[in-house]
């Protein structure tokens, strides 16, 4: 435990030491503002032209019922922040194993009494730890739609956990992607076509017989966020983004063995 | 550490060809060789972060194929160059480097203190290790290796990259700490060798084609022969 301690003290320094993590963060909570603000823009210029006599005298009670602050600003802003964070987690993932190999510091952990299981752990948690607290300074602004979105607290909390395991289920591919690369940019763009292949394959649908689709749609990211969004905590939706998380800290394990063998 | 018909390949080149080395406890072992002898590769099968394509390589009676935990635990490593995390404080970083080989505490903290005494890094100790010149930098990776107490440590082109007054620096240091426990040095410099060494084994195109005492084997007319003697072969 102290040696794994060790390293995940380690791992927090050099993430808080490099620009990358304050950039990250500042990026991610700057695109979240300008999403929901985007959207309340749009949302308001529909209320306003509702209410206004030029689209044939409207009274403002009026207004159709999808209009309103839940379906027209929280699900669209939360809809688009599910399509950016696969752009913008690998930003941070990228690095965390690529860095160590091209910096050659990966033979100096393997030196120490650390097990490849114990370094590729504390990667994990450590990214984990801070994607999570990019989705917390991100949340503030659709959580403030609630405020007149009328959505509850037990809601809200399911959108965050939804939000946080999307994240963090990019982040898994990430690291899988960085701990078989020994260049930032190979990770980076690997983790973003990974990711935006298995955001949603219903566009495969057309293509597949129906059976295949069922299957495809049971891989794809979006409907299990989409469900979070809507308030459905579901077990099974849990275990897709466990299932995804451990496969891709096997598989990054299975890299430091592969290298032991290939070089 | 004992090393049995250790042989490594890359594909269809043999980087290592049925290396057979004895080090005894205390020993100062140089292994020499131009580059791409397979020194390196030799350093990485008994780190164990490569896995032999034959042979064995153990420490202690570990073998590194079998028990690389157990070899880890027995040794201190100091990269060609200094691999290193720039970003990180030297003392800071020398916590790390205990840390990860178990220690914790008040024990760790004497460990680093030691570490920090014994390689002269008061003065850098609160620096960051990249804004250290090239000397420091080597200093504190000696520190790193040295800072668990091992009773091997592996030191690859120590001096590397080096000016001659940094070389000279590392090279007493290095010195000091003869006798102390296992030093397996690895090197082209002759003259490095010669006097940080009490035994010499040298490499060429993975094959050992010498080994013996280091004034025996160094001492000859033309020792660079026994360099190209692998090549000739």
């Amino acid at each position: 435990m102290t040696r794994f301690r060790a390293l995940v003290k380690k791992e927090l320094a050099t993430l808080f030491a490099s620009p990358l993590a304050y950039l990250a963060l500042t990026l991610v909570m700057l695109v979240t503002a300008l999403i929901f603000f985007d959207h309340l823009r749009i949302y308001n210029q529909i209320l306003f032209l509702y209410a206004s006599n030029t689209m044939g005298g409207f009274e403002s009670d009026t207004i159709p019922d999808h209009i309103n602050v839940r379906d027209s600003v929280f699900f669209p802003v939360l809809e688009t922040l599910g399509i950016t964070l696969i752009a913008l987690i690998p930003v941070i993932t990228m690095r965390v194993f690529a860095e160590e190999r091209a910096r050659g510091t990966d033979e100096l952990l393997l030196t120490t009494h650390l097990s490849p299981g114990q370094i590729v752990g504390a990667k994990f948690l450590v990214t984990y730890a801070f994607v999570v607290l990019m989705m917390a300074g991100s949340f503030v602004y659709p959580a403030m739609a609630t405020v007149e979105g009328g959505i509850g607290a037990e809601h809200l909390l399911a959108v965050f956990v939804g939000l946080s395991l999307h994240a963090l289920g990019l982040a898994s591919l990430g690291l899988a992607c960085s701990a078989w690369s020994s260049s930032q940019l190979v990770a980076a763009v690997a983790s973003w076509a990974v990711g935006f292949v298995l955001w949603d394959f219903a566009w495969a649908g057309p293509f597949v017989s129906e059976r295949a689709g069922r299957l495809l749609d049971a891989l794809s990211m979006h409907p299990r966020y989409g469900a979070f969004a809507e308030g459905i905590v579901n077990l099974e939706h849990f275990a897709y983004f466990a299932g995804l998380g451990l496969l891709c800290a096997a598989l990054s394990r299975f890299a430091f063995d592969w290298r032991r063998v290939a070089g | 550490m004992q090393a049995d018909a250790l042989t490594r390949r890359f594909g269809d080149t043999v980087a290592l060809d049925g290396v057979s080395l004895t080090i005894a406890p205390g020993e100062a072992f140089g292994l020499l060789g131009a580059n791409g002898a397979g020194k390196t590769t030799f350093i990485r099968c008994l780190t164990g972060v490569l896995l032999p394509s034959g042979g064995d390589v153990s420490v202690d009676g570990f073998s590194s194929l079998r028990s690389p935990a157990a070899v880890r635990a027995r040794l201190g490593f100091v990269a060609e160059t200094s691999r290193l995390y720039p970003e990180l404080r030297v003392r800071g970083f020398l916590r790390f480097a205990a840390g990860a080989r178990g220690l914790s505490g008040a024990a760790r903290e004497q460990a680093v203190e030691r570490a920090i005494e014994r390689f002269a890094l008061g003065e850098v100790a609160k620096r960051l290790v990249g804004h250290l010149s090239k000397g420091f930098q080597q200093r504190v990776s000696l520190a790193q290796a040295f800072v668990a107490d091992p009773p091997l440590v592996i030191v690859d082109e120590p001096t590397s990259g080096l000016d001659p007054l940094q070389q000279e620096e590392v090279r007493s240091l290095l010195r000091s700490l003869r006798g102390e426990r296992t030093l397996l040095l690895c090197t082209h410099d002759l003259a490095e060798a010669r006097s940080l060494s009490d035994r010499v084994a040298v490499l060429s195109r993975g094959r050992l084609v010498a080994v013996g005492a280091s004034a025996e084997v160094l001492g000859g007319p033309d020792p660079l022969a026994l360099f190209r003697a692998g090549a000739a072969a």
